[in-house]
């Protein structure tokens, strides 16, 4: 029966669902894992990849542009960075959604978009296609690290239903569930960067698919405040920064590993 | 003639703006607040074309409420400075363009420190130390540059607009009487008796 | 009076070797009554192109936010930073969109442009105020105070120039020339752009 209310995207069903966007939430939960933690001093965001492979050519990301490591974890304006989960093609239309409306807020207020405001803009846009017909919801859900005056850093994540909410920590993404009790855990309130950059890469190491982390699965993020101009400072890991920072941690992959496989 | 002057203090801005509403020669009022407080922390003296005055600063005064109402908390002084100056810019470039002459007086509470743009018609704007429009200016602006002080205390503040003021009574044929006098810091935007 | 001496100011830009510079004074008049005189002609676009806007002061705020607007959805959809060259047609297209109702403003812009071999090649440009492009090989000028640069860059200009003694041709350029004018002066700005990076200065000028 209840298939004459799955086709079309906003009729309700006779127990008052959207499956639509159940289904699409349904997808997000396959996705590739993407890890929030926001702490006092900045945000850390984290991602894992899905489309790897020795083949798979990645010289068209370009140096010097904008900002995104690739797949996952993108900037959006010089205040937030992105973390997207779900289906790739919508999540790159919201992005460029995101980043129009970062810089329409720029030309008309001369200062950087305030964090909830832009996941506000976003899911103004996302509430829409479960409201009016024929179309599709965004199969995607967001997460949003930022910074901005009035709330200073912040943490936000969005469904594709068009809710938002903010988070202390969170995660989106396969295997969710395993990873937001972790956090639970090990979560304290006044916790700083460097801890959160632990707790992240520990987080992701026990709720990923593989055994092993390393550049080829990993994204990596952090926002900080640039301690001279008190400007925030979005930097998006480089894929040898996150090798030696999962060195660093002791996280890396080691030899004797390789050895076994072969 | 209409006069107004602002000037920056130690964590505070006050504002001063004549109070005779004028019909060609014909003084029609003289208790005219020619200062809105168009958020908590925000002040906005205007002069200029009579009708435009009024709906401009309404249309600013309303848009920047509803900012508030919609975010929970205000514009910073200069990001509403920057709004309200593009309104007067792409007005300027439309059939009938506002001639509106502003000053905009706040406190930035993120960052804790007073702010003051200076705003004429044409959308030009500038941060000020200190800023003055109409005949009262050219007395009041030589004044300023040699007793602004910024760090200056309230009273101190004070008794450099009393300064200006006396001198515009002084030396300007047509000065206007009466001003009134706001000021805002960390604590909001309250009106002052000189 | 013309619109364009209304709120006064000057901007002039030099090649050096291996370098550009770009200076502008500070001041916001209305007519000959000084407003500002902390008043910023100049604006970075990226790390390497600086853009100069003398002229009416309402358009020097509106063009430097709808540069900065469309270089950023640029940088977005392009993925890269965007060259001096480009950013010079991007300059001249949007002022000639307002053919017969022009913003009045003059730009000036310096930057280093990335040639085929991987150096950086010294780029200055100006255009009129409906956007007819100017490349120069040694200065451009624009603003108030412009004939008078004209004179002294003339004299003191000459190939090849370091980035120090370069700093000093512009630097005595720029304060000699706004002496000779009333509406440009109160304190003069000066940016020097190197491949590796950029040196700001600010000088005190003459008050009167």
């Amino acid at each position: 029966m209840s298939r004459r209310y799955d086709s079309r995207t906003t009729i309700f069903s006779p127990e008052g669902r959207l499956y639509q966007i159940e289904y699409a939430m349904e997808a997000i939960s396959h996705a590739g894992t993407v890890l929030g933690v926001l702490a006092k001093d900045g945000v850390v965001l984290a991602a894992e990849k899905k489309v790897t492979g020795k083949l798979l050519d990645l010289s068209g990301a370009k140096e010097g542009g904008y900002g995104g490591s690739g797949e996952k974890i993108f900037l959006l304006n010089s205040n937030v960075i992105g973390g997207v989960a779900g289906l790739t093609a919508d999540a790159n239309s919201l992005i460029n959604y995101a980043r129009s409306a970062a810089q329409q807020h720029l030309l008309q207020y001369n200062e950087d978009i305030p964090v909830e405001l832009l996941a506000q803009r976003l899911c103004d846009m996302k509430q829409g296609y479960t409201q009016y017909g024929g179309l599709r919801p965004f199969g995607v859900s967001l997460l949003y690290a930022g910074y901005d005056q009035h709330y200073q850093f912040q943490l936000y994540h969005s469904d594709p239903s068009g809710n938002y909410s903010g988070w202390k920590a969170t995660c989106i993404g396969a295997n969710n569930g395993t990873a937001q009790s972790l956090l639970k855990q090990e979560y304290k309130d006044d916790i700083e960067v460097k801890a959160a950059i632990s707790l992240v890469l520990k987080t992701m190491s026990k709720t990923m698919d593989s055994t092993t982390l390393g550049s080829e699965k990993l994204e990596f993020a952090v926002i900080t405040l640039d301690p001279e101009t008190k400007t925030p400072k979005a930097k998006i890991y480089k894929p040898d920064e996150i090798d030696e920072l999962l060195k660093a941690e002791g996280l890396a992959k080691k030899e004797d590993d390789n050895a076994m496989k072969t | 003639m209409e006069t107004s002057f602002a000037l920056t203090g130690k964590g505070y801005v006050i504002v001063a703006s004549d109070t005779t509403a004028a019909r060609s020669i014909v003084k029609m009022k003289t208790d005219e607040d020619k200062i809105k407080v168009v958020s908590p922390h925000l002040l906005m003296s205007y002069s200029g074309e009579p009708g435009d005055t009024i709906q401009f600063s309404e249309y600013v005064e309303r848009n920047l409420r509803l900012f508030h109402i919609r975010n929970n908390y205000s514009l910073r002084p200069s990001a509403a400075a920057s709004w309200i100056r593009r309104s007067l810019a792409q007005s300027l470039r439309s059939r009938k363009p506002y001639s509106v002459n502003l000053m905009l007086s706040g406190y930035d509470v993120t960052e804790e420190k007073p702010h003051l743009y200076w705003i004429d018609y044409l959308g030009t704007m500038t941060e000020v130390p200190f800023g003055a429009h109409g005949y009262g200016s050219y007395f009041a602006l030589s004044l300023l540059d040699r007793y602004h002080d910024p760090e200056a205390t309230l009273e101190e503040g004070l008794a450099t607009l009393q300064r200006c003021i006396e001198e515009v009574a002084k030396r300007l044929v047509v000065s206007p009487g009466k001003y009134k006098v706001k000021v805002v810091d960390k604590d909001g935007a309250r009106e002052i008796e000189l | 009076m013309s619109i364009m001496e209304y709120n006064g100011g000057s901007v002039i830009a030099m090649v050096g070797k291996d370098c550009v510079a770009i200076a502008s004074d500070l001041r916001l008049g209305n007519q000959a009554l000084g407003i500002s005189s902390n008043f910023q002609k100049i604006f970075p676009v990226t790390d390497r192109i600086y853009l100069g806007l003398p002229g009416l002061a309402t358009d020097v705020t509106t063009l430097r936010e709808t540069f900065r607007y469309r270089v950023n959805m640029y940088t977005i959809k392009e993925e890269r930073e965007i060259e001096p060259e480009t950013f010079a047609h991007l300059v001249s297209s949007t002022l000639y969109e307002r053919r017969f109702g022009p913003y009045f403003i003059e730009p000036v812009m310096a930057g280093l442009s990335r040639s085929a071999t991987g150096g950086f090649k010294p780029f200055i440009a100006a255009t009129d105020l409906i956007g007819c492009l100017n490349f120069a090989k040694d200065f451009v000028v624009a603003g108030t105070a412009s004939s008078k640069l004209y004179g002294v860059a003339e004299g003191l200009w000459e190939p090849d120039l370091d980035p120090e003694q370069l700093f000093e041709t512009i630097s005595q350029t720029m304060l000699n020339a706004v002496d000779r004018d009333a509406y440009s002066g109160w304190g003069v700005v000066v940016h020097v752009i190197e491949k590796d990076k950029v040196t700001t200065r600010t000088l005190k000028g003459r008050m009167d």
